[in-house]
C-alpha cells in the first residue's frame, strides 16, 4: 500500500507552478495562431479562389473535429513520420494549428465588417494591397477583433488542459499526479479550477476594458 | 515631364496623350446584369463633365472603370494616354493620377484629418512625413478646413469631411478627379460649401467627371452634361443644349422630374 499523503501548501505549489506550462502552451499556440490566423484570414478574403478554398477547407476541418483528435492526431502522426514522439512538440503544434483555423475564422468577419468604401477609397488613392490593408483595413478590424479574440484565447487556455491526456504535464496533468499521491480529488481539481479561473478571468476583464476603449476613440 | 530615355519608352504605351479619357466600346456586366452598353466617351484635358441619370442607370459603374475599382468584360479605356486593358502596372498609374471622392466620404476613421491626407502620398509616391504634411495643410487651407488638421473625421460636420476627402484626393497631385455624387449623403446647408470647393477646383483647370444631380452646378461649371440611362449614354452636350434644347425623350421626362 502506498503511501498517502495529505494535500496541503507544498502539494498546492506545485500544482502552482505547473501553471507556467499551461501558460508557455497559451502563449505559444497564441503567437503561432496569431500568425497563422491572419495569414488564414487574408487567404479567406483574398482575389484567389485558390486560397480561399485552400484556407475555407482548413477552418472547416479544424472546425468541424474536437480538439482531443487534433492534438491526438498530431501526436500519433509525428510517429508516423517518424519523429520522435515528444508530448511537448504535439500539442505545441495542434494547438497552433487549431488556433490558426479558429483566429482565421473570427478574423475573416472583422475584415469583412470593415465597410468596403475604406478599401475602395485607399484602392483609389493608388494604395497597393500590402498598404491598404496594413494602414487602413486591418487597423479597423483590429479594433472589432479584440473582444472576440480575447474570448477565445480564453477558450485555448482551458483547451490546453486536453494536453494532459497525450501526456504533456501542464496544470491538468499535474493536478491528476498530485491527486493519485493525495486521493484528495475536491481539493486537488478545485485548486486547479481556480488557478485556470484566476488565468482567464483577468483577460475576460481586459477584454472589456479595451472594447470599451475603442469604442469610445471611434464613435462614429 | 519625363526624362527623355524614360518619355520614349512611354510613348510606346501612351496612345492619344492630348486626351485625359478615353472609353470604345466599353461593356460591363454586373453577373447577367449588363451595367454599361457600348460606352463611348473621349474626355479632353481641362474638360469638366457632369453626368446625370436615374437611379441604377450606371453613373457610378461608369466613373469607377476609370480607375478601376470596376474591371471592365470587353471595350478599352485609356486614362492620361495609359491603356488599362490587361495592364496591372498602368492600372497602378492611373490610380496615382486620378483623385475620387465618394458620397459616403470614406475617410479613415482611426486616422485624422492630416493623416488621412498624408497617408497615400507617404506610402505611395514615398515622400518624406514633412513633406506631405506641408503639402496637406496648404490643401485643407485651400479647401478651408486648416484648422481642423489634428481632429478625428467623426468630429467633423458631413460638409466638412466631405472637404478632407476632396483634400485628401488632392495630395496626390491627380490630373484628373472624379467624384460620385459627392453632396448627396449632406443635410442642404452643407451642400453649397462642397459645391464651392468644387467650383474652385474647376477654375484651376482640373479635369473632372462629377456624376451629380446638382443641376445649377452642371449650368455653371461643366463643359458638357451626359444622361444615363440603362447603362447606355443617351445624351451628350453643352450645357445650354442639353438642358435648352433636349432631345431625349427620356432626358426630357427626367429634366421634368428633377427641376
Ligand atoms: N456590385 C454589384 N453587383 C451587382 N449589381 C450591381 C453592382 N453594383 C451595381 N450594380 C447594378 O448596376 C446598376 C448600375 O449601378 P450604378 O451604381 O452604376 O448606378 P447609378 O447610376 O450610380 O445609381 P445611383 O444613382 O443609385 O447611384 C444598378 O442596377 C445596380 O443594381
Ligand atoms: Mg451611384
Amino acid at each position: 500500500m502506498p503511501l498517502i499523503r495529505p494535500f496541503g501548501l507544498p502539494e498546492f505549489w506545485i500544482i502552482l507552478m505547473a501553471a507556467q506550462w499551461t501558460i508557455a502552451l497559451s502563449a505559444i499556440a497564441f503567437a503561432g495562431g496569431g500568425l497563422g490566423g491572419l495569414l488564414t484570414a487574408l487567404a479567406r478574403v483574398s482575389d484567389s479562389r485558390w486560397l480561399r478554398g485552400l484556407s475555407t477547407g482548413f477552418i472547416r476541418l479544424f472546425q468541424g473535429t474536437p480538439l482531443l483528435m487534433q492534438l491526438f492526431l498530431v501526436f500519433f502522426g509525428m510517429n508516423i513520420l517518424g519523429l520522435a514522439i515528444n508530448p511537448w512538440v504535439a500539442a505545441a503544434v495542434a494547438l497552433t494549428l487549431h488556433a490558426s483555423a479558429f483566429l482565421g475564422e473570427i478574423w475573416r468577419g472583422c475584415i469583412e465588417a470593415v465597410p468596403s468604401g475604406q478599401r475602395e477609397a485607399a484602392t483609389a488613392l493608388g494604395l497597393r494591397y500590402v498598404n491598404r490593408m496594413r494602414y487602413v483595413v486591418l487597423p479597423q478590424a483590429s479594433r472589432i477583433a479584440v473582444a472576440p479574440t480575447v474570448g477565445f484565447l480564453v477558450q485555448l487556455i482551458k483547451g490546453t488542459s486536453l494536453a494532459a491526456i497525450i501526456g504533456f504535464t501542464e496544470l491538468t496533468r499535474q493536478g491528476q499526479i498530485i491527486n493519485n499521491a493525495t486521493f484528495s480529488p475536491f481539493a486537488v481539481f478545485g485548486s486547479v479550477a481556480v488557478i485556470y479561473f484566476m488565468l482567464c478571468w483577468p483577460l475576460s476583464v481586459l477584454a472589456r476594458r479595451m472594447e470599451f476603449r475603442f469604442s469610445r476613440s471611434a464613435v462614429r | 515631364m519625363t526624362d527623355v530615355t524614360a518619355g520614349a519608352a512611354a510613348a510606346d504605351m501612351r496612345g492619344s496623350p492630348d486626351l485625359a479619357v478615353r472609353m470604345e466600346g466599353v461593356n460591363k456586366w454586373y453577373g447577367a446584369f449588363h451595367a454599361l452598353k457600348n460606352i463611348e466617351l473621349s474626355v479632353q484635358r481641362g474638360e469638366r463633365i457632369v453626368i446625370c441619370g436615374p437611379s441604377g442607370s450606371g453613373k457610378s459603374t461608369l466613373i469607377r472603370c476609370i480607375n478601376q475599382l470596376e474591371t471592365i468584360r470587353d471595350g478599352r479605356i485609356v486614362v492620361d494616354g495609359y491603356d488599362l486593358t490587361g495592364s496591372k502596372k498602368n492600372v497602378d498609374l492611373v490610380r496615382q493620377e486620378t483623385g475620387m471622392v465618394f458620397q459616403q466620404f470614406n475617410l479613415f476613421p482611426h486616422m485624422t484629418v492630416l493623416e488621412n491626407c498624408t497617408l497615400a502620398p507617404m506610402k505611395v509616391r514615398g515622400v518624406s512625413r514633412a513633406e506631405a504634411e506641408t503639402t496637406a495643410r496648404k490643401y485643407l487651407e485651400r479647401v478651408r478646413i486648416p484648422e481642423q488638421a489634428d481632429k478625428y473625421p467623426a468630429q467633423l460636420s458631413g460638409g466638412q469631411q466631405q472637404r478632407v476627402a476632396i483634400a485628401r484626393a488632392l495630395c496626390m497631385n491627380p490630373k484628373i478627379m472624379l467624384f460620385d455624387e459627392p453632396t448627396s449623403a449632406l443635410d442642404p446647408e452643407m451642400v453649397k460649401e462642397v459645391l464651392d470647393t468644387m467650383i474652385d477646383l474647376a477654375s484651376e483647370g482640373m479635369t473632372m467627371l462629377c456624376v451629380t444631380h446638382e443641376m445649377g452646378f452642371a449650368r455653371q461649371v461643366a463643359d458638357r452634361v451626359i444622361f444615363m440611362d440603362r447603362g447606355e449614354i443617351l445624351e451628350m452636350g453643352t450645357p445650354d443644349a442639353f438642358f435648352g434644347n433636349p432631345q431625349n425623350e427620356r432626358l426630357k421626362t427626367f429634366l421634368g422630374q428633377i427641376s
